[in-house]
Order: C-alpha cells, then structure tokens, then sequence
C-alpha cells in the first residue's frame, strides 16, 4: 500500500514541480537559451472550430517540423530568426505564415479552411501527405471519419470497428462477434478508449454496430505496435477515438434515418462574444434504434411488452477560459435492451473531464480524469408477474482514473511524462433467487485493484533522416481486500478443476497480491530517401485486468476479472519491421508499406474443458495459463487522390497458443488465426452528385474442433475426439462484397442550408453463406431402424454450417444537415 | 439448463427473436463434411437405480461420428457391480447384442441408499471400473398443469407441467430430473436437466428451498402436453461428477451458434486400470428415483398466471 501512495503522491507532486518551473516567467528562460525562441499555438477547423489532430507544421527554412497533438496543439522551437511556417492536413487548403522569432516567443493559432468541395476528393487515411512514410510511427492505421462515412457497412450504418476490420493485421472471429482481434491478440486486448476513458464493450447488438455515434467521432486511431509510453494497460493494440468538440462558429443539426436506427446530433457554439467568438461549444449525439417501435402493432398476448432495442448519447463541451487553459467534459451512455418476460439489458457509461494547459510555449499538460462503468443485468421475469418466483443477476466493472499527460517541446525533441493511476471495482456477478417466496442473495463479493502507472518518452530527430521514439513505462498493480483469496491445488493433472485449499480473508484496501512492470517502447525511422523509409520498432506491453469468455464469441455476460495470486498479468513483447514509400506523379498519389511482426505472449488465460464461469467462485481454479505467438506479414497499397481512391490489404499471419493439458501439449491454432487476410475497398466520385463504394473481404476460415469419433450414451449421440486435439480442422473460407452508392440531393438555391444525401447500399452483395461455425449434432428428427427385431429409433448425426447472414441485406439511409 | 448452459434461461432464443424481428437473417444448413476417424475406445451407458426391475449396462465401441448412432456392440465382456459390502451383481449379454443384465429376484431390488458401487469390466483384456453412490432424493409433492401458449407465435394453446419438490436441507445435492409423456422418455438434446440443491450449479445457496421456477418447469416438451396425456416425472439423485457430466454433455450436444462453447470431450468416470492402456468413454451412474405420474386432467390444471 505505501508504494502505491509513493506512486500517487509522485504524480500529485510531478504537475505542481513541473508548473512551478513552467510557469516561472518565461521571458527569463528565453533569456537564457536566447539562442532560441519558439512558436506554440492550437489549429482549428476554420468551418466549426475543431481542433485539428495531426497537423503538419513545417519550417521551410531548417527542413524540420512537428504535428499537431491530440488537442490541436503544436510548439516548435527555433534558433532565432525570421521563418516561413506552411501549415498542411491533408483535405483543408495549405497555410504559409512568415513569423518573426528574432526576439521573443510567438503564439500563432491557426485556422485550416476545407479545400473547396467541388474536388469531392476522398481522403484515405494519413494526415499529412506524406506521413506513410516521414512519420516515425509504424503499424498506425489513422482512417478519417469522411473515410469511414463512404463505407457504410451492416444496414447501411456507417460504422468505425467495422471499417478499422479492414486494414491490415485487424480480423474478427466472425460475423456478429464483439470487438476485433489485432495481430493475433484476444479481444479483451485492444485498449479501446472514448475521449481517454476506457470502453469495456464496444458493441451494440453483439458486434453487429460499435458504440461509437458516427456524428460525434472526429478521429480514430488504431495502434498495433511500436506503441508509445503514453498508452498501457492493455497487451495488442489501442483504439483511439476522439469525440468532436462540436461546432464553435455556428449551431448545426445533423442526422439520418435508416433502417436500423435513427441518428440526431446537435452542435452550437458557447459564451459567445459580441464579436460572435465562442469561448466554447458542445456537442450532443443519440441514437436509437426502433425496430421495436415498428414491430409494436405486431406484438400481441405475451409478446406485448416486448423490448429489444439499443440507444446511445454522446456529448462533448468545451471551454477555452483562456488562451492557456482549456477544458473539455465528454460523456458516453449507451445501452443494449432484450427481452419480453425474460430480459437483459447491457451497456457502458463513460465521463471523461479533461485539462489543457500550455504552461508555457514549450510545455503542455493535458490532465484526464474519467469513470467508466460496464455493467449487465439478467432478470427471469421482468414483469414480476409471479413475484415469488424469480431470477435475476447483475455484474459490472466500474473504474476511475486520474491522469496527467506533459508534454515538453524542445529543440529536435518532443518529450512526453506522467502518470495514470485507475481504480477499479468488479462485480463478478450477484444473483438474487426467489422460490416459493423465500429469496436469498448470493454471489460473488466485489473485488478491487489499483493500477498504476508512471511513464516517460521521448522522440527525438537525430540527423535529417533519423528520428528516434523511445520510452519506459512502469505499472504497478495491486490487487486490493476487501476480499478473500484463495489458494489452489497444485498437485492436479492439467486441463482439470483445481480445488481450493485454503483461504485467506484481506481487509479493506489491504493489498493480497502486487505486479510490477517494465515496460519499454522503442521506435525508429530512416529515411532511405524523400519518398521511402524503413521502421523498426520493439514494445513490451502489460495487461493486469482480463475478459473471461470461452464462447466463440464473447458475449455481453462476459465478466472481466482482474489479475490476483492466481491470475498473472498478461505480457506481450512485439518487435516490427517495415518498408514504406510513396508513389506517383505528385510523390504522394499512391502509397505502400510492408510490414512483418513478431510477438510472444505470455500469461494467456485458457479454460479447462467445462469451465464454469458464472458466478464461480473458485474460477481461477478452472482457469489456465498458457503462452501465445503471432506473427506475420502485412501488405498495404493505397490510393489517395483521384476520382478513385481506396486501398487494398493483404495479411498473412500465424496466431498459436501452448497450453499445457490441450491439444496433447502441442501448440495449435487459436480460434481467431486465420493464414490469408485480403480486404479492398475502393472509393469512387462519378460526379458531384453520385459517390460509389466497394467493399470486398476474404479470410481463411477459422480453425474448430471437430469430432474423430461419436457414440450414443442414454441415446444421445456424443461427439468424441479420440486424439483430444484442438482446432484440428478449418471451417470454410469467409468472402463478402458490399456496395453503396451516395446520392447528394440538389440544393434548390445556392443559400439553401439544408443538405441532405441517400446512402444506398448491399451488404453481402452476392449472398454468400458465410460461415461463422460449422459443428455437430443430431438432427431434430429420429430415424426408425429395425434391430434385433425391435424396431428402434436413433439418432441421425450431421455437420451444420452456421451462417449469420444467408442472404444479400440491401438498405437505404437518408442523411441531414442543417 | 434447458437450451442454454446460461442459468437455463433461454438466452439465445431471446436474441434469436431480437435478431429475427430486426430483419437480420441466421441460418443453418446441413453440409458434407469429410470427418477422420480416429481409434476405436470401449463406450459404457450403465444407469443403475433403485426402481425395481432388471438393471442393464450397454457396451458398444465408438465409431466413426456419422455411424455412431448404430455403433458396434462390445461382446464377450464381464461386467459386475460389487457394493461396499462386497456384494456381487453380475452383469450378463443375455442377447449378444452387448446389453448386459442383471435380473432381481422377486422383490429385489438394486441398491441402498448411501452406498457406493464399483462397476468392473474386463473386456479384450483391460479391465476397467468406476464408482458411483447411490444417494438420497426428495418426494415430489404435486405435478400440475397450466394452459399456455406453446411459444408465443403460436395461437394453440397447450399444458405447462410445473412439479413441487423440497431439495433436501442440510447437505449438497444433485438431482437429474427426466420426463415422460405417455410412457417415452422426453430424450431431445435440450431435456438432459440436472440440479444443485434445486437449483442451477455455481454458488446458488438454495439448500432446502422449493425447487426454483426454471428448473419446475424444465420438464417440458417444446409443444407442451395436450388433455388426458399421462405424465411422468422423475427426479434421481445423482453424484457430483454426474452432475458435471450431464451439465458437459448437455453442453457439447447443443453447441452451436455466435456464442458456442468449444468443443470438448465430454468427461467419464470409467478408468482403465493400465494407465498407459486404451481409455473408455461414457458414464456410470446409480441413483435412487423418486417419480410421481399423473394426467393432464381438469383435477390437476391451475388457472394460468396471465
């Protein structure tokens, strides 16, 4: 406990050290290094005031730059001197600024205006032009929300985790299955974070939609490796979406209609002055789908009642006090709803409240604090029409944290510190059981850990063509009482129920277990040329909580379990390597890069045959350890300008896992590897009006278990596998085409504010039954044998193919803006 | 633990519908799959009670998956139960059809309460065994009847058996609870129901309570029973691996679907003495059996609930 307080108290004390050096009077400190002045400031959207991610900035004069952090700001320090500063993002018309540095520190914010909308350009991906290959990070895959708009995906719903399953390294185990899987790395791996706060299920409908409201996303950023010292916690990747500020120049009401759901989003400026400047503005987006709504009619007699509905509501405020503070309050509550008598209800809350301080022009702190909360309820009867008999269960896992992110811009380098610190709180699963009137509670008790975590990174240009990344990260995790912990049998076969044999009781905030961690990060670029360079990188990543699921698919009754006496911390060590150019008359029109990657996983959690999950008390006595390796290679080419633009990736990869007690001690295929990823999608502007799109996706199909042998016991056909091996066989191959077409409706006057397009589409364009599962069982119907004289019936064993959809599904959304 | 290894709620129905009524398609077809073989392995189905009449064991060989629903008999074995107190069953393949039976002599019948009983098989020279108990199981008090829809897309009404039973108080029990209709054994993959202490397994703290609502009405076909059917339920005591095999093989053989489990062997208790020889499959089980019967007559229907 007191090294956790040591940890705390450090980060309380890093910010006000940092700030009392920061703010010191800056004129001093140009004084001493008066060699030097520096230019800082934030760039928006001049069309609503969106602070722009990414942006370059670039000194004619030196050949160097910088980009733009997460909140749209940059500082760029420079001997003294005048400078010509051009200002670029990729979609929004160049900026050049000639700036005086010869006696003190400039602030220049910016405003990017959108390039004129006649070019009906689509912009795949990166920000800067040429990013793919000047940035130093590797296997980032940035797709812009304009992207993601033009490849509507299930029902015509736009949708961000369905179209970052189409970059390179990113697969699911199929259709309709929660969350994705990353270079060979479990579900509960990839850190996806809204606006900084963690999202512990990122699906609506099973993994039919993400929670993510289209409308109120600006950025989505996807890391598979060479990840930087600022993200932990979790071992494959990192998903980070940033929520849109919402506009500052003027009120908007945005929406669309589809089939599926409906979609309304209001944004307008606040506080502002009589020169119609906003200190702020916000944002606010829900969503609802209605099938319930429309099938109302139809529901009679025990159906009446029914619910089976999703919503969801962002929003996002900002306030500029002043040109060195800012601060931001996003927050997401979303919510999956089942049932009639029998019901279930899931869904996320986030809030995120975060601080932006330039506490000088070198010197930036971004402080987050957030909550977040998933959490499931199950209920036998929701009606309660037999109040003295009845069942219902709840879990949840509840998390706060605090953390401070410092930013210090300096001459060639750009260094990154701090700290985060999270406290959670999992309920495993509380049931309530009424029989005959009497009602007891059981369950299991909550059980708490603290993570914590202090970090530093730098990134540093060391000669014109080599620039370096690197960092440490240190987390500690305690597992915490109240709570009882347990000891198991050791003296067990593998792949069998181990029992408890002891039990030790912990009092409130008494620590029960502590992990510590190392975590290194590495990254390097070299350029070979203007248009092409070569990256490497090496990250070790930990990951101290863990989704417990051994379906197919995880589903929304998964409980996440933290790591205790029992359960190890999951690590990851990942090194890449990678090959990027640029091509094309303007250097830049196409882009490729090769990527191949090896990772070793240690501490994978694995089941015992059997395992019982729910509201298990001794679950860690059926889980296992194992250890996992992934690699392959990544194939990218994409197309960025042009009437046609898209890309077209190719993933050949391995992802085995080694449990002792499965598959006879052997390494065999995990349920998500799959040899041959191939997705395409292209993108084509026909004219101003019509915008078409193509979406085509092939994989391996994904191993499964299937039986050597059968027999019947009590007349039921039992499959058997004689060899006990897992993943023996490989369900057929996955191919699908989807198509979309966007109609812009004519504006009746030039002035007209009301814009509005159709979004045609087809999913699984050539109805293909893909298969989600193949497996074994008797058919419903008995056969009648004669034997021994005796007629006799018996079961009639078959293969069944699983598909999730069976047939093309074809949609229309109409969209709006005003 | 009817259609669901979840709580017995029928959880994937209820997406099913969810799914259905929001226009999405699932579907599922029979396909041709070419399937290995692997060796054969000894498969032992005894389910020895205290009911009186003769007690069978069936021996067969497993098969290949596709043919196992005619599999070989296992011929030519020796098959004997002893009791604690070293009494011997003996076991014999009256037929040559690998069903070995022991007949009681008149009022006889199998079996004690709280003994334990040890199968031996000596088969093509490996000698296997297992060990089951015979345990205690509660009366049933009533079975009635209630009219309902069969499911709620139906317009047919049909008659959903409740039973009441108490689970025993102060000790842990497990329970396997089978219905008939008209004399035949409800045998659809999802009618293998098993309970702890009357309830569903897990930390579930219902000693000596009512037998909870899920699992009073587990005893139900997907049509319901119709006027003047004659029903039957059992509830047999069984041992704690029982439990957990009836709960895996209820699992592997309604496995499909997004969220199946993955497939694994379902376990035995069988145990060949040479370790290092051919393993068997299948169960061994005794149990005594408490039963009531009755019909689907206006004596027995309560007023329905909505």
């Amino acid at each position: 406990m007191k090294k956790i307080l040591q940890i705390g108290l450090l980060l309380l004390l890093v910010g006000p050290a940092v700030r009392a050096q920061g703010t010191s009077d800056p004129a001093p400190a140009t004084r001493r290094t008066s060699a030097q002045a520096t230019v800082s400031g934030y760039i928006k959207d001049a069309a609503n005031g969106e602070g722009l991610i990414g942006v370059s900035v670039f000194v004619k004069e030196t050949g160097s730059g910088i980009t733009t952090n997460s909140y749209g700001f940059y500082s760029l320090t420079l001997p003294l001197g005048t400078y010509n500063l051009v200002y670029t993002y990729v979609g929004f018309t160049k900026q050049n600024r000639t700036i005086d540095l010869t006696s003190q520190n400039v602030r220049l914010d910016i405003e990017l205006k959108e390039e004129g909308r006649d070019l009906q350009e689509v912009i795949v991906s990166t920000k800067r032009e040429d990013d793919n290959v000047k940035d130093i990070a590797m296997s980032v895959n940035t797709v812009e929300m304009k992207t993601i708009q033009k490849i509507p995906a299930l029902l015509g719903e736009v949708d961000v985790i369905r179209s970052i399953q189409l970059l390179p390294g990113v697969s699911t185990v199929g259709e309709g299955a929660t969350g994705f899987n990353v270079r060979g790395g479990n579900v509960d791996q990839n850190l996806v974070l809204l606006d900084e706060a963690p999202v512990y299920n990122s699906s609506h409908l099973f993994g039919f939609f993400s929670v993510f409201n289209p409308d109120a996303v600006k950025d989505v950023k996807l890391v598979k490796g060479g990840i930087p010292a600022v993200y932990g916690g979790r071992i494959s990747s990192i998903l980070d979406v940033r929520m849109k500020e919402g506009n500052s120049k003027k009120t908007t009401v945005s929406g669309g209609i589809g089939l599926i759901f409906s979609r309304l989003t209001l944004e307008q400026p606040l506080f502002k002055n009589k020169e119609g400047q906003a200190r702020g503005s916000f944002i606010i987006a829900g969503r609802r789908s209605y099938a319930d709504i429309l099938a109302k009619p139809f529901l009679t007699g025990d159906l009446k009642g029914s619910r089976f509905f999703f919503y969801d509501l962002t929003a996002k405020a900002n306030y500029r006090i002043n040109d060195k503070n800012t601060i931001y309050l996003s927050g997401y509550l979303g919510r999956d709803v089942f049932g009639a008598d029998f019901g279930f209800n899931w869904g996320n809350t986030t809030t995120s409240l975060r601080w932006n301080h330039v506490f000088s022009d070198k010197l930036f702190l971004n402080t987050t604090a957030f909550y977040s909360n998933y959490d499931y309820l199950l209920d036998s009867d929701l009606k309660r029409k037999d109040p003295k008999d009845y069942f219902n269960w709840k879990s949840s896992i509840v998390n706060y944290s605090i953390k401070p992110d410092f930013t210090l811009f300096l001459k060639n380098n750009t260094l990154t510190f701090g700290g985060q610190a999270i406290v959670y709180d999992f309920q495993p699963g509380l049931a309530n059981a009424a029989s005959g009137g009497e009602v007891r509670t059981f369950g299991l008790e909550n059980k708490y850990a603290l993570e914590s975590a202090l970090y530093i990174g730098n990134e540093q240009l060391v000669s014109k063509r080599l620039q370096l990344q690197y960092g440490l990260r240190y987390s500690l995790y305690n597992y915490l009482g109240p709570g009882e912990a347990y000891e198991f049998q050791t003296d067990v076969p593998p792949n069998q129920r181990r029992f408890p044999v002891s039990t030790t009781t912990y009092d409130r905030n008494e620590t029960i277990k502590t992990y510590g961690n190392w975590e290194p990060r590495f990254s390097a670029k070299y350029e070979l040329n203007e248009v092409s360079s070569l990256k490497m990188s090496y990250n070790r990543l930990a990951q101290y909580i863990h989704l417990v699921s051994n379906t197919s698919a995880s589903t929304p009754l998964d409980v996440w379990t933290p790591s205790t006496n029992n359960i190890k911390p999951q690590i990851a060590d990942q090194i890449a390597g990678g090959y990027f150019r640029n091509l094309g008359k303007t250097g830049t029109e196409y882009e490729v890069s090769v990527e191949l990657y090896y990772k070793w996983l240690q501490n994978q959690v694995d089941y015992i045959d059997g395992a019982d999950l729910l509201l298990n008390k001794y679950l860690e006595g059926d889980l296992l350890n194992g250890k996992g390796r992934a690699y392959g290679a990544e194939f990218f080419l994409k197309k960025n300008k042009g009437d046609l633009t898209g890309w077209v990736s190719y993933t050949l990869a391995k992802t085995e896992r080694f449990v002792d007690g499965i598959n006879n001690n052997r390494w065999f295929p995990t349920r998500f590897d799959k040899r041959h990823t191939l997705n395409a999608v292209a993108l084509y502007d026909l004219n101003k009006r019509w915008s078409f799109s193509a979406t085509f996706a092939f994989a391996t199909g994904t191993p499964a278990t299937f039986p050597t042998n059968g027999y019947l016991f009590q007349g039921y056909l039992v499959p058997h596998n004689a060899e006990n091996s897992r993943n023996n066989y490989r369900i057929p191959p996955y191919h699908r085409l989807d198509l979309a077409a966007t109609l812009q409706n004519r504006k009746k006057k030039p002035t007209q504010k009301w814009e509005s397009n159709w979004v045609f589409s087809v999913y699984n364009a050539y109805g293909r039954k893909n298969p989600f599962s193949v497996f074994f069982r008797q058919a419903e119907d008995k056969r009648t044998v004669t034997l021994n004289g005796e007629q006799v019936q018996i079961p009639v064993a078959e293969a069944v193919r699983y598909s999730v959809f069976a047939t093309l599904i074809p949609s229309a959304t109409y969209n709006f803006k005003f | 633990m009817k259609n669901t290894p979840i709580f017995g709620f029928s959880v994937i129905h209820v997406i099913l519908l969810g799914l259905l009524l929001l226009g999405l398609s699932s579907c599922e077809d029979p396909i041709d799959i070419d399937l290995q073989t692997g060796p054969s392995q000894l498969a032992i189905d005894g389910w020895l009670t205290d009911q009186p009449g003769p007690q069978t064991i069936k021996l067969t060989k497993t098969t290949g998956y596709f043919d196992a629903a005619q599999p070989p008999a296992a011929l030519g074995a020796t098959v004997i139960v002893a009791d604690e107190d070293s009494v011997i069953h003996e076991f014999i393949d009256v037929k040559g059809n690998g069903t070995y039976v022991w007949t009681p002599k008149p009022g006889e019948v199998f079996g004690k309460i709280g003994k334990r009983y040890l199968l031996g098989i000596r088969f093509e020279g490996q000698e296997y065994y297992a060990i089951s108990q015979m345990n205690s199981v509660p009366t049933i008090d009533s079975l009635v009847f209630r009219e309902e829809k069969p499911n709620p897309l139906e317009d047919r009404k049909g008659f959903a058996g409740e039973f009441y039973a108490t689970d025993l108080p102060n000790q842990t029990d497990y329970y396997w609870i089978r219905a008939y209709r008209n004399g035949k054994r409800l045998d659809e993959t999802s009618d293998i129901v098993v309970s702890y202490n009357g309830s569903f397994n897990g930390s579930a703290d219902t000693d000596g309570l009512l037998f909870i609502q899920p699992i009073r009405t587990s005893i139900n076909p997907d049509s319901l029973y119709n006027r003047n059917d004659s029903v039957k339920v059992e509830v047999l005591s069984i041992t704690p691996d029982a439990f957990y095999f009836f709960q895996q093989l209820s699992t592997q053989i309604n496995n499909g679907g997004l969220f199946a489990s993955p497939p694994a062997n379902v376990p035995t208790n069988v145990v060949n003495r040479n370790a290092s020889g051919p393993k068997a499959v299948g169960f061994f089980g005794v149990s005594a059996v408490s039963s009531k019967t009755v019909k689907v007559e206006e004596v027995n229907i309560r007023p329905s609930e909505d």
